[in-house]
């Protein structure tokens, strides 16, 4: 079943551009990664979502459900962290975190209390007295603490330090595996390629690809880099499925795609000092793509 | 510089807005003055005879509406009202806002110090408040002047504009002030409108009551009031020296505290 | 429920803040009460010497002012003038505050409407508006009761006194109408200060000038103290406007705030 369906989405502020025709669905269960430059859409898209805007045009469903028009409903069962979060200054932690838990109609004192324990949160202090980071973490309890089976991230790694991001993912993990399906919108490739089992590009407003991570990774590319003894063409290896190809002094560096054994015939026609083939990470796929369509 | 002109210009929209109301206050009432002047004639003997108490609650003070002066003068205190809502609010604004807006870690990290950023914003300020008080000055002078029927009315406006410029004055060096003193920059312009409501209405007990004088020294719009002002004809050397005082206090306060002042982010 | 509590705790400062001014207010003005009844008193002699028809038409008017009625209604200009200000502040404030302090991601992502969250919202702005008028009527009554000189209708004082709550709902509609109209509200006094102030100076000037299509303009102009003293009851046709205004306003606030874009911070 798909949690989040979204169908030729489009908005437009005034002018300029938001986003164009965005058509994708996250399944349930997944952890689903968003990818793309700052300005390109992502959050647009998520507002969209949580009907915090309207579209100009095309729809999104939640649980199967029409986000503009049942939006209160799938909200019971939405916990969204933005990038930045802003609280009202004058509560205690624990009274915000109240406040929050008395929208879902449940009892949630326990599991605030669990997760401010694993984000080593303090619940006494004002709001305003917390570091940027400290608030981020009010945030992610703020996020979870209803148990929802559909969590929205936009950006949400900034400003948290590295053991509490992984801290964070962990719990991310676990919520996963309890069946709780991710969308996760980040500008940073690693912690997509670390998390996510799919993943869509979003450049300039258009959803460029969307993939298997495994497939984006595995099937199509490898990393050539070679090292030669004596000066090539610079041309030598502009070939078909040859992307990025970069010679520096004697290095040479590209991505491949297609049949492994015409490349290798290329190579073995040159005499090389040294060869290494590697999986590409994401970066390097993802700026394949922006240059390519760029 | 940069800072003085960015501010004239993030303030343009709002004083050319003021601008324009204070010109259709005042063309708005003098347009209304032509139907009063005629009829009005029989009754200001009578009035004389009125006591002041109640004549405030009439909303005359001690004027004489019937001639064009004394038309002015009860107009004025609206005027003078509107001027003094503006300063003030505009010099809470202008040290506020930056903390309010959260654009103070952009402005205060800049190689300026705090001293020159004040004193930029509080320029800013002052041009804004001159230029309001010239529109006011000139569009009084053309407005008024087309009904005095002969009556010399510019010595008492030059007069009136004067008073109201340094009642301006307090009020944005108060508005200043309080903005360097409050903690929360919200709280800036709310406690300053706040001040001057109530020497606003302390303006009008004095009047009311006729008993309490002494305390004109608490409210700026009775330092040069315009009974004093076109009848006695000169401005009070006490009210005078006070207000300058004041505008000292709070412009030295505003520095002085401002930069000793922990930014909020 | 849990917003309507949370923005009544919210409202719990200011709204103290609101009632002990227009109180303290109310109580200078009333002490000098009995001094203003004295000053007429003895006026009302001297028109002794005046002809018949001059005395009749002015004892008339002095009357008027100067009951304790009369004198409460003057001055509740003032009390207006503050009041009109909290029920702006209260409606531009209550839901522009979302957006202003960035917590409308937090608010709008719960599973609430937003009619639910508008209804919310706007009860507890009536609430705080209710309790402002019941304190601060009670606690002038009581004054009032102390400063009189003459017995006077305790029907008519809450009739007059009502008239507070009357402005206050509308001023409160117009400023949720404007935040919901507006993209963003930066901050809310300067904005309900000018429209309050305008519509004063407007019906000041309209009292002076005694225009009646003043009246239609400014709320402040929609219940005339001396038509409640002499009838004992309102002008029918502006409550009717009142009410269709309000009307208006809060519906289509419910309508643009539904389909109102929350842009990110």
């Amino acid at each position: 079943m798909d949690v989040i369906e979204i169908k030729n989405l489009t908005k437009n502020y005034g002018k300029s551009r938001g986003i164009i025709d965005v058509s994708f669905n996250v399944e349930e269960g997944e952890i689903f990664g968003f990818i793309g430059p700052n300005g390109a859409g992502k959050s647009t898209t998520i507002r969209t979502l949580l009907s915090l805007i309207s579209p100009s045009s095309g729809s999104a469903k939640i649980f199967g459900k029409d986000c503009r028009e049942f939006g209160p409903e799938i909200k019971k069962e939405i916990g969204y962290l933005p990038s930045e979060v802003f609280y009202y200054d004058k509560m205690k932690v624990i009274d915000l975190l109240n406040y929050s838990a008395s929208f879902y109609k449940k009892d949630c004192s326990k599991r605030i209390k669990e997760l401010a324990e694993i984000m080593d949160l303090d619940l006494k202090k004002r709001i305003d007295d917390l570091s940027f980071g400290n608030k981020k973490k009010v945030g992610i309890v703020q996020g979870l603490l209803h148990d929802p089976k559909l969590i929205i991230l936009d950006e949400p790694t900034s400003g948290l330090d590295p053991l509490m991001q992984q801290k964070f993912f962990d719990l991310l993990r676990e919520e996963n595996i309890k069946g709780t399906t991710i969308l996760f919108s980040s500008h940073i490739l690693s912690e997509v390629q670390k998390m996510c089992s799919r993943v869509a590009i979003i450049k300039e407003g258009r959803i460029i690809k969307l993939e298997k991570m495994s497939t984006l990774k595995d099937n199509n590319y490898k990393k050539f880099k070679i090292e030669i003894d004596t000066s090539i063409d610079k041309n030598y290896f502009k070939i078909k499925g040859v992307n990025n190809l970069s010679v520096k002094d004697n290095v040479i560096t590209f991505l491949f795609k297609g049949n492994i054994n015409e490349i290798m015939k290329k190579i073995s026609s040159v005499d090389i000092a040294n060869l290494y083939i590697e999986e590409p990470d994401l970066e390097e796929i993802f700026m394949h793509y922006y240059e390519k369509e760029g | 510089m940069n800072i003085f002109l960015r501010e004239l210009k993030a303030h343009r929209k709002s004083l050319i807005i003021w601008c324009i109301c204070m010109v259709f206050l005042i063309a708005a009432s003098m347009g209304k003055y032509e139907g009063l002047s005629s009829s009005g004639q029989s009754m200001s003997e009578l009035l004389n005879d009125f006591p002041k108490s109640l004549k405030a609650i009439f909303g005359m003070g001690t004027f004489d509406i019937a001639k064009v002066s004394g038309y002015f003068a009860v107009m004025f205190l609206f005027i003078q009202l509107m001027a003094a809502v503006h300063a003030a609010m505009l010099g809470a604004d202008i040290i506020s806002k930056e903390e309010r807006d959260k654009t103070s870690e952009f402005l205060f990290v800049k190689p300026v110090s705090r001293t020159s950023i004040i004193s930029s914003k509080l320029s800013a300020a002052l041009v804004n408040v001159v230029i309001l008080n010239l529109v006011t000055f000139i569009s009084s002078l053309a407005l008024v002047g087309k009904y005095s029927k002969g009556e010399a009315v510019s010595g008492d406006i030059t007069k009136l504009m004067i008073g109201m410029f340094i009642v301006q004055l307090i009020f944005m060096s108060v508005g200043s002030g309080i903005a360097a003193i409050s903690k929360n920059p919200k709280t800036a312009t709310a406690v300053s409108t706040g001040i001057l409501l109530t020497t606003f209405i302390l303006a009008e007990l004095i009047d009311v009551s006729g008993k309490i004088d002494f305390l004109k020294f608490l409210t700026p719009f009775k330092y040069f009031s315009p009974d004093t002002l076109m009848y006695g004809g000169a401005f009070g050397l006490g009210f005078l020296a006070f207000s300058v005082l004041i505008i000292a206090v709070t412009f030295g306060m505003t520095y002085k505290f401002f930069s000793a002042r922990d930014l909020r982010i | 429920m849990n917003i309507f509590i949370h923005e009544l705790k919210s409202a719990r400062k200011p709204t103290i803040i609101w009632i002990c001014s227009m109180v303290a207010i109310s109580l200078l003005f009333l002490s000098i009460y009995p001094g203003i009844y004295n000053d007429a008193e003895t006026f009302k002699k001297t028109l002794a010497s005046f002809p018949d028809a001059v005395k009749k038409a002015l004892g008339l008017s002095i009357d008027n002012v100067t009951t304790l009625l009369g004198f409460y209604s003057f001055f509740f200009m003032y009390i207006m003038l503050c009041g009109a200000v909290q029920g702006m502040n209260l409606g531009l404030g209550i839901l522009s505050k979302e957006t202003r302090d960035k917590t409308a991601d937090f608010l709008l992502t719960k599973p609430v409407s937003r009619k639910q969250i508008m209804t919310a919202k706007l009860m507890s702005a009536l609430v705080s508006l209710i309790v402002t008028n019941i304190v601060f009527t009670a606690i002038s009554f009581i004054i009032a009761s102390a400063v009189k000189q003459a017995s006077f209708s305790a029907k008519i004082f809450v009739m007059v006194s009502l008239t507070l709550f009357f402005i206050q709902l509308m001023l409160a509609a117009l400023g949720i109408f404007i935040s919901v109209a507006a993209r963003k509200i930066r901050s809310v006094l300067p904005v309900s200060l000018a429209t309050v102030f305008g519509f004063f100076v407007i019906s000041m000037i309209g009292s002076i000038l005694g225009d009646k299509a003043v009246r239609y303009i400014t709320p402040f102009k929609y219940f005339d103290n001396a038509y409640i003293i002499k009838n004992a009851s309102y002008e029918t046709v502006f409550l009717v406007i009142e009410f269709i205004f309000i009307a208006t306003a809060i519906t289509a606030s419910y309508i643009i705030y539904s389909r109102k874009d929350i842009h990110a911070v």
